[in-house]
C-alpha cells in the first residue's frame, strides 16, 4: 500500500548537493510495522517526509494507497496527510498553547466533521491513550511521556492508515519510552500500519521488520539490525 | 469555524494582543471623535451665507483731506461704480458676512426695556442691497428709493427709518408661533422706535461666524454721513478678478481726498473666517491617519513577530493537513478576533470620550453611523495589515515539523 521506486531526494545549497535518498525502492503492506535505523544523516527522516508527503521528492515514483502521488498539487497533499497519515515527533509538537482536547482536535479542524463527531473521536482517543483527565491540561503541565501520548492521540484523531514516526521515544526516559512503545504495539494490532525511525536498538527489535538505512539507501533489509545489534 | 481554538490560544498569551487590541480602541476612539470634530467644523463651513461669493468683492474709502466730503464722493462713486462695464450692481454699506466685524441691534416686538430684545446683525443699504448681495427676498419688498433714510450723526433727526427687511433666521426668533406672517408687523428698535418689516429674506449671515444667532441680521435702508465708508461690489460672472484692478484705479483718480484700501474678495474673507477651522480639520487628518499607521504598523509588527515565533507550529499544522489557505485564514482570523476587541473597547472608549467632550466643549453628539464606519475601517486595516505576515506564513515548509528544532 506503500511503494516506491527508485526515490531520491537532492539537498542543493550553494556550495554542495546531499544525495539525501539515493534510489530508494521501499514496499510497505497493510498492517505492517517496520522500524528504520541507521546512522545519523543516512536519510530516514529525508524518507519519513517524502512518505508522510512532508517534502517532495526529486526523482522516481511514489504511490500510496494505489495513488501516485507525483503531481498532486499542495491542497490534495494537504488532504492525503490529513486523512490518510498520522505523525508523531520526537520532540511531541504540541501546540503549546492549546490544551490536550484542543491539540487533538487541530487534524479534525481541517476535515468537514460535524462538531459532535469531532468531539467523540477526541474523547476515544484520548481515552485510548489513558488521559481522559486530562483533557484540558495544557502541554506544559504534562510529562513528556504524556506528552507524547497526547500526540499519539492527536496522529490518531482521524483514523489514519498510517502512523509515521521519529524517533518517537528519543526524548523519553527508557520508562515513559516502553509505555509509548506499548502503545504503538496496541495501536498496530488493531490495524494501524506503522513505520517507527529510532536510534533504540531493543524497540526496533520488536517492529516486524526493520531497514536499516545507510547513505540514502536501504542497506539490506533483515540482517542488517542483527549486524546493528551485534557490532554495539 | 476555528474561533473557538483561536480564541482559547490567544487567551494564554494575552499581553501582545491586549497590547494592539487597546492601541486599536484608541486609535478608533480618537478617530471617531475627530471625525464628529471634522464633522461639525465642515457642517459650519459649509453653511451659505446667503450672498452670491463667488461675484462680490469689496473695499474701503478712507477720505483722509478736510474737505472731502462723504457724501456726494459716496453718490459720484456708487454712479460710477454701477455705470462701470462688467459690475452688476454696487452699494455702499457697513460690512460683509463672515467679515468679522459688524453691528448689531436688539429688536423686540413690544417696547419697552423689560421685554427681552432679540439681537440682529445690521446692515446699512439703499435700494440695491437686495441685488448687489444677491440676497433671495422671500416675501414682502424691496425698499423704495424713497425710503432710503439720510442720517447725519451730529443732526438731531431720526435715529432710525421706520421699515427693514429681515431675514427669515430673524422672523423665526421674532415670531416663533407665526414666522410666515413677519410683513407688515411692527417691531421695536432702541426700546420703543417701532420699525414695520416690509420683506423677509431666505437667509443672509451676520459678520460673525461664531455667534450662534448667525443667521440672523436686517437690512436697514440708510445711508450714513461719514467720510470712511465700505462698497460692496457684485462683478458679473466671470469679471471679478479683471474689474478689482480697474475699479481701485478708477476710484483713486475719481477723487484724491481719500484713499482706497482693504480690496478684498468674499472667496478670501470666507477662507481667512475660516482658516482655523480648515487648518484643525488637515491637523486632524493627519493625526488620524499617522495613528492609523502606526496602529496598522504595529499589527503588521505583532503578525510577523507571531508568524515567525510560531514557524514551528505552522510547519505542524501544515503536516497535520492544513492547507495553505487554511494558515492564511488562521491568521487573518486571529488578527479579526483582536480587532474585534479592539474595535468593541473603542467604541466604548469613543462614546465616553464624546459625552465627554459634549459636555466640556458643547460638541454635538457622534452620528450613530460614525462608529459601525469606523469599526469597518479599523477591521479593514486590520486585515490589510496582518495580510502580508499571514501570506508568509502559508509559505512555511511542513517540513518544519520534522526539521527544526
Ligand atoms: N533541508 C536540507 N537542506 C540540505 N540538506 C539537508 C536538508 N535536510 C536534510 N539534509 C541532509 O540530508 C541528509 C539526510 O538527512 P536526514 O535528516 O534524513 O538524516 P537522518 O537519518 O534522519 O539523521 P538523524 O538520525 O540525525 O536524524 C543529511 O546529510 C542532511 O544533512
Ligand atoms: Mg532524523
Amino acid at each position: 500500500m506503500l511503494n516506491m521506486k527508485d526515490v531520491s531526494k537532492i539537498y542543493r545549497t550553494e556550495s554542495v548537493e546531499t544525495h539525501a535518498l539515493r534510489e530508494f525502492s521501499f514496499d510497505v503492506d497493510e498492517g505492517e510495522f517496520i522500524s528504520v535505523t541507521g546512522p545519523s544523516g543516512s536519510g530516514k527522516t529525508t524518507f519519513l517526509n517524502i512518505a508522510g508527503l512532508l517534502e517532495e521528492f526529486s526523482g522516481g515514483t511514489y504511490e500510496l494507497d494505489g495513488c501516485n502521488v507525483t503531481n498532486l498539487n499542495d491542497r490534495e497533499r494537504s488532504r492525503l496527510r490529513n486523512e490518510k497519515i498520522g505523525f508523531i515527533f520526537q520532540s511531541f509538537n504540541l501546540i503549546p498553547e492549546l490544551d490536550v482536547f484542543d491539540n487533538v482536535d487541530v487534524p479534525l479542524r481541517y476535515r468537514k466533521f460535524s462538531s459532535a463527531e469531532r468531539r467523540k473521536r477526541i474523547d476515544r482517543v484520548i481515552d485510548l491513550v489513558g488521559l481522559g483527565s486530562r483533557a484540558h491540561h495544557l502541554p506544559s503541565q504534562l510529562s513528556g511521556g504524556q506528552q507524547q501520548r497526547v500526540a499519539i492521540a492527536r496522529a490518531l484523531a482521524g483514523e489514519p492508515r498510517f502512523l509515521l514516526a521519529d524517533e518517537p521515544t528519543g526524548n523519553l526516559d527508557s520508562q515513559m519510552a516502553e509505555s509509548v512503545m506499548e502503545l504503538l504495539e496496541d495501536i498496530n494490532r488493531n490495524g494501524t500500519t506503522i513505520i517507527m525511525v529510532t536510534h533504540e536498538k531493543n524497540l526496533a527489535k520488536r517492529a516486524r521488520r526493520n531497514i536499516f538505512m545507510r547513505d540514502g539507501c536501504v542497506s539490506n533489509n533483515d540482517s542488517a539490525l542483527h549486524l546493528a545489534a551485534s557490532s554495539a | 469555524m476555528e474561533i473557538g481554538p483561536i480564541w482559547r490560544a490567544m487567551s494564554r498569551n494575552k499581553t501582545s494582543y491586549l497590547l494592539i487590541a487597546m492601541q486599536i480602541a484608541v486609535t478608533m476612539a480618537i478617530m471617531v471623535n475627530a471625525f464628529s470634530i471634522i464633522q461639525e467644523r465642515s457642517r459650519m463651513m459649509a453653511r451659505p451665507s446667503g450672498v452670491d461669493e463667488d461675484n462680490i468683492f469689496y473695499l474701503s474709502s478712507i477720505g483722509f483731506l478736510p474737505e472731502f466730503d462723504g457724501r456726494s464722493a459716496s453718490e459720484e462713486d456708487l454712479d460710477a461704480l454701477r455705470r462701470f462695464p462688467g459690475v452688476a450692481n454696487a452699494i455702499m454699506t457697513n460690512t460683509v458676512p463672515l467679515q468679522g466685524g459688524g453691528w448689531s441691534q436688539g429688536l423686540r416686538t413690544e417696547p419697552g426695556e423689560e421685554i427681552e430684545s432679540i439681537g440682529v446683525a445690521v446692515y446699512f443699504v439703499d435700494e440695491h442691497g437686495i441685488d448687489t448681495f444677491d440676497v433671495n427676498l422671500t416675501q414682502g419688498r424691496n425698499f423704495a428709493p424713497t425710503e432710503i433714510m439720510m442720517f447725519d450723526p451730529d443732526a438731531n433727526g431720526a435715529r432710525w427709518p421706520d421699515k427693514i427687511i429681515i431675514t427669515q433666521a430673524m422672523a423665526e426668533a421674532l415670531f416663533p408661533d407665526s414666522p410666515n406672517d413677519a410683513i407688515g408687523r411692527t417691531v421695536y428698535i432702541e426700546d420703543d422706535l417701532p420699525i414695520t418689516i416690509i420683506g423677509v429674506l431666505q437667509r443672509m449671515q451676520a459678520a460673525w461666524k461664531e455667534w450662534s444667532g448667525v443667521e440672523r441680521a436686517m437690512l436697514v435702508p440708510m445711508k450714513r454721513k461719514q467720510n470712511s465708508f465700505r462698497y460692496v461690489i457684485r462683478a458679473e460672472p466671470g469679471y471679478r478678478d479683471e474689474l478689482m484692478p480697474q475699479i481701485e484705479k478708477m476710484l483713486a483718480e475719481k477723487n484724491t481726498g481719500r484713499i482706497i484700501r482693504g480690496m478684498t474678495t468674499m472667496t478670501e474673507t470666507r477662507e481667512r473666517s475660516y482658516l482655523e477651522d480648515s487648518a484643525m480639520i488637515k491637523l486632524l487628518v493627519f493625526i488620524v491617519g499617522v495613528l492609523t499607521a502606526i496602529t496598522g504598523l504595529g499589527i503588521v509588527g505583532l503578525a510577523s513577530f507571531s508568524v515567525a515565533r510560531r514557524s514551528k507550529q505552522i510547519g505542524v499544522r501544515r503536516a497535520l493537513g492544513a492547507t495553505r489557505p487554511a494558515i492564511l485564514r488562521y491568521f487573518m482570523l486571529e488578527n479579526f478576533l483582536i480587532s474585534s476587541v479592539g474595535v468593541v473597547g473603542g467604541a466604548l472608549l469613543a462614546v465616553g470620550l464624546n459625552v465627554w467632550m459634549v459636555h466640556a466643549f458643547d460638541l454635538t453628539p457622534i452620528a450613530w453611523y460614525v462608529i459601525p464606519t469606523a469599526m469597518l475601517i479599523l477591521w479593514l486595516v486590520g486585515q490589510l495589515a496582518v495580510f502580508g505576515p499571514a501570506r508568509r506564513a502559508t509559505l512555511v515548509s511542513p517540513a518544519v515539523a520534522t526539521r527544526a528544532v
